[in-house]
């Protein structure tokens, strides 16, 4: 067993499943989407980023790519919700949150993506 | 005016034939691996600092809306993520805004006192971390080799590969860089590379500290770049030169290889690739000592010529043509020199002052063996009263020295040729009035750069020992008559239709004198101060032609003159109305609308 692939299963996994929560729910209803789960998103999401560094094959850089897009779609729902709660006149409106929780739904395609990459790498690895 | 923009038009558009080829090129040999790891490695050793950070954010930000606060009015208000992660990201980075966006509760206080100090470490930790990567070594040279052959990769115009930067290279650069000729450098030393940056070369050197006896360096170096036109192996190791001009010759059989020896068997393993021009110093000395001694005024216009523009005409050494000499050290120097000696007819006493049983054991009849230090015992078995000439030539300077003045002594008629060993040494060979002084660098510097400044100096060089001393003496009288005793630059004109458009009609006619064309532009009654040293036809040659000399298309002729008369020469090359004036002293406008109005016909295009 290698703690390297496990730290970093562990955190492609978490990545993806707290995207998952906070996006499940109606878009529009603010209540079902907590920020909380947004921030941890972001954080592991930037964790798992920073994993990925200085893999230097074809498969770790695909990885790299996708978490990458990933952070992209993550910081960019958490500024929409910091401009829509803080900035905007109207406040954390309908519109606003469904835009927060489709832009997390990007991401967690992204997240998906570097799961399947994941399980792919596992399956393909043989013991020689 | 018209010629001037002609020129330009030239140097902008005219000489694009090689970059057809550049635009396939990549470096095949170069290697791209080494600095990627670099790059990757250092992504690597981010990876804690960087999660370490990002965790110490977390929690500070959570915890601090967590915290219970309070507004402006005194109602409870927690902090949001937002304003939690601003006041976080100030704080971290020790900006330190204040209480934002209203005064903090004490639990609040407590809570920041926390994040300050996770915080503050963590930048510190991630901070430091990203800058010891940054000094580290192995990080630094793959910046440097990366920006160096990005600088390679750019380069546009034909260059040189030099390979070895020491005192001959610094001589060779200096004299390169006056010609404007491109050069990249390699070197195994880091402080000679930060020598090339001091030495303020008016363009850009790209120099590596890499060993050149590597191929991927070479490579990176721009072996295989397109305007590639030349390498010199000119490192003090004779191995690597050898591996240097393997690598240049089986990779690029097509390039000039110039190295430098000092032994013959490594010599011949070079010619065994290719057909590189081999220098060594020692058996290029004896050639010019041998010329010396025959012809005084051409050995003095050789190195003259070979020194390099702006170089004072030298002394003319005057060695005795009769008599005995002795030659002082017998090592590969002491061998070449005293073979070169018996070849011009000399009797030679050779004096080994190593001692060294190795040597003495393949010492000639007649040598006189003496031991380390022993210079006065020695220089007394060798008979000096009756001798007229004396080597000193160990590869020791301090021997040298001693020898020198020893026999100075003995006898103040003795001509004096000595071997430098170190440039260092150089004021004191000077002090001491040696009448010929071997300085191995120096040597391969001119050589070098007579076989590579212009073509046809090299060619001339060969044909000179055959015009004899008086024309030598001639040559040399006219030429500081006519530019003064520095060496003015030389340089090759191109009678081609192309290169000279302007005097192909003149030149077609078949009674072009060269005479005729010397002529300055301003009044043809004067002459150009510009001389003629050699005209090349096909593969015939006439050295210093007279004026009389017809001239046709095609012919190339090496001139020599100060800038000025270069440019009015060059002027006339491409201006018609000039070529008139001068050659027929007839006043045509240049214009074509003057032509028009003259009624003449417009010119030939």
């Amino acid at each position: 067993m290698n703690l390297e692939k496990v730290i970093f299963g562990f955190f492609v996994l978490l990545a993806a499943t707290l995207n998952f929560g906070f996006f499940i729910g109606d878009i529009s209803n603010s209540a079902l989407h907590n920020v909380y789960e947004l921030l941890a998103a972001v954080v592991v999401s930037l964790i798992t980023t920073v994993l990925k560094f200085g893999d230097r094959t074809q498969i770790g850089a695909v990885h790299l790519a996708t978490s990458l897009v990933a952070d992209l779609q993550l910081v960019c729902a958490a500024v929409v919700w910091a401009w829509a709660t803080k900035i905007s006149a109207t406040g954390l409106t309908e519109g606003a949150t469904a835009s927060v929780v489709s832009l997390s739904g990007g991401a967690l395609l992204a997240n998906l993506v570097s799961v399947v990459l994941l399980v792919v790498e596992t399956a393909s690895f043989r013991r020689s | 005016m018209r010629h001037v923009l002609r020129v330009f038009w030239q140097q902008l558009f005219g000489r694009d034939e090689r970059a057809r080829g550049l635009r396939n090129w990549h470096t095949s040999i170069a290697p791209d691996s080494a600095t990627s790891t670099t790059f990757f490695l250092l992504m690597r050793r981010m990876r804690v600092p960087l999660i370490t950070l990002i965790t110490i954010f977390t929690v500070s930000v959570v915890g601090l809306t967590l915290v219970p606060g309070q507004d402006a009015a005194g109602r409870p208000a927690p902090m949001d993520v937002f304003d939690a992660f601003y006041f976080m990201s100030y704080t971290a980075t020790t900006i330190g805004f204040g209480e934002l966006p209203a005064a903090f509760t004490a639990a609040q206080r407590l809570w920041v006192i926390v994040t300050i100090y996770l915080t503050v470490v963590g930048w510190a930790y991630a901070i430091g971390a990203l800058l010891t990567l940054l000094q580290d070594r192995a990080f630094r040279q793959a910046l440097a080799w990366r920006r160096f052959s990005r600088q390679v990769a750019r380069l546009r115009e034909p260059f040189l590969l030099l390979a070895g930067y020491g005192r001959t290279g610094e001589l060779l650069g200096r004299s390169f860089d006056a010609l404007g000729q491109q050069l990249v450098v390699v070197d195994k030393a880091q402080d000679r590379i930060d020598a090339l940056d001091l030495a303020a070369y008016r363009v850009g050197v790209p120099g590596l500290a890499a060993d050149a006896r590597n191929p991927h360096h070479l490579g990176l170096a721009g072996l295989d770049h397109p305007y590639c036109t030349g390498v010199l192996a000119l490192t003090d190791d004779d191995e690597a030169n050898l591996a240097i001009a393997m690598t240049a010759a089986l990779l690029r059989p097509e390039l000039a290889v110039i190295t430098r020896t000092l032994s013959r068997t490594t010599a011949a393993r070079m010619r065994d690739f290719g057909s590189p021009t081999v220098v060594n110093p020692f058996d290029r000395f004896g050639d010019h000592l041998r010329l010396a001694l025959r012809a005084p005024a051409s050995y003095q216009l050789l190195s003259w010529l070979e020194a390099g523009p702006g170089a004072e005409l030298p002394p003319r050494a005057d060695p005795p043509q009769q008599g005995r000499w002795v030659m002082c050290g017998y090592g590969r120097f002491g061998r070449e020199l005293t073979a070169d000696l018996e070849a011009e007819g000399l009797e030679v006493t050779v004096v080994e002052t190593t001692g060294n049983p190795d040597r003495s054991g393949g010492l000639p009849a007649g040598v006189q063996d003496g031991t380390a230090g022993a210079e006065e015992s020695v220089l007394a078995a060798a008979d000096l009263g009756t001798a007229v000439g004396l080597v000193a030539g160990t590869s020791n300077d301090v021997t040298n020295l001693s020898l020198l003045s020893a026999a100075r002594r003995r006898n103040p008629d003795l001509f004096l040729a000595a071997r430098q060993n170190r440039p260092e040494s150089a004021p004191l060979f000077a002090a001491l009035g040696v009448d010929s002084l071997l300085v191995p660098t120096e040597v391969i510097a001119h050589e070098v750069y007579a076989q590579l400044s212009t073509p046809l100096l090299w060619r001339f060089l060969q044909e000179m020992p055959a015009q004899g001393d008086d024309w030598a003496r001639r040559l040399i009288e006219r030429l500081s008559r006519d530019c003064g005793t520095a060496l003015p630059p030389l340089w090759r004109t191109d009678l081609s239709p192309a290169a000279a458009p302007a005097l192909h009609r003149w030149l077609q006619d078949g009674d072009a004198r060269l005479g005729e064309l010397l002529r300055s532009p301003e009044d043809r009654d004067r002459p150009l101060r510009v001389v003629a040293l050699l005209v090349r036809r096909g593969d015939e040659v006439t050295v210093t032609p007279d004026p009389d000399l017809r001239l046709r298309p095609g012919d190339q002729l090496l001139m020599a003159g100060r800038p000025a008369d270069r440019r009015a020469f060059e002027a006339l090359l491409s201006d018609d109305s000039l070529v008139e004036y001068v050659v027929h002293g007839r006043h045509v406008p240049s214009g074509w609308i003057g032509r028009r109005l003259a009624g003449q016909p417009a010119g030939r295009r």
